[in-house]
């Protein structure tokens, strides 16, 4: 199905236009990371309808645009956005691959501090992995941190 | 975009009319209904880029389109599907962000409130959008 030319629409709008017209995706991917040493290891997981409007394209804009209001809502005395219409009017990303897709993802919903530097220590502090190297069951969840033998270990975080 | 109409105000024959300000602004600007157990992932939602799973009974619910400020309104249930679950609630979370909504969720026994990862969570924002 060919994507309307959304440039100018609403975000809402396309995404309501998403929902009624594609058909949604659930990835098997997961995104591990950890933001802080004293807390257990974060699991990402992407919602299948945004996925299936990144896979079709045309309708998601830049993700730096979410970057931009970020800026904005970090300002002292913030009250409410004034440049939402940055999410509408900017010229929307073509179609992702599932990969291209998940990278979006990770740099607008995880910490940037953690993308940025995700490889700066003696471990990763992001993991992408398959839903199936997550536990199998949620046992001691607020322990689970990402293993520091990736390598060698089929299970991410345990 | 086809199919779309532009009015301000509906009316009906004999009830009256409504401004269409009232459907606009009194209509869900996103909700989704996920498994909080397992791994966590939507079943259906609207307007939801992701969830994260902070730990037991937390998440992180991520807009796609944002809400306009983080004066927003939230609601939420969660059960895990026994006759148990008259103490299971949705606590919003104390960091407000108009990019995301933080939560957790508790059962309470007896009068103690602990977390827990309910196997069927519901939210709904309604607000404005950015």
């Amino acid at each position: 199905m060919q994507t309307p030319s959304f440039q100018g629409t609403h975000l809402w709008d396309r995404l309501c236009w998403a929902k009624e017209n594609l058909e949604p995706h659930q990835s098997d991917y997961r995104v591990v990371y950890e933001d802080s040493i004293d807390e257990c290891a974060k699991i990402l997981v992407p919602d299948p309808n945004w996925m299936a409007a990144a896979l079709q394209g045309g309708i998601l804009p830049p993700v730096q645009v979410y970057w931009e209001l970020a800026k904005d809502e970090a300002q002292p005395g913030f009250k409410k956005h004034t440049r939402g219409y940055l999410l509408h009017n900017t010229k929307p990303v073509e179609a992702m691959t599932e990969e291209q897709a998940l990278e979006y993802l990770i740099m607008k919903d995880c910490p940037q501090h953690v993308w940025r530097e995700w490889d700066s220590g003696n471990k990763p502090k992001l993991v992408i992995c398959k839903k199936e190297q997550l536990p199998a069951t949620r046992e001691w969840r607020n322990a689970w941190k990402i293993s520091e033998e990736l390598a060698t270990d089929k299970t991410v975080a345990a | 975009m086809a199919g779309k109409i532009v009015a301000d105000t509906l009316e009906h024959s004999t009830a009256g009319s409504v401004d269409t300000q009232f459907v606009v602004n009194g209509s869900a600007k996103a909700w989704g209904h996920m498994n909080g157990s397992g791994t966590p992932a939507y079943g259906d939602s609207l307007n939801m880029a992701s969830i994260t799973d902070n730990g037991t009974g937390n998440y992180t619910q991520a807009f796609t389109s944002a809400l306009a400020n983080v004066s927003y309104s939230a609601s939420g249930t969660n059960g895990d599907g026994s006759a148990q679950t008259g103490g299971a609630i949705c606590n919003r979370s104390a960091v407000y962000a108009t990019g995301s909504y933080g939560f957790t969720t508790t059962f309470t026994t007896g009068s103690t409130p602990a977390a827990y990862d309910p196997s069927d969570v519901s939210t709904s924002i309604n607000g404005d959008l950015a």
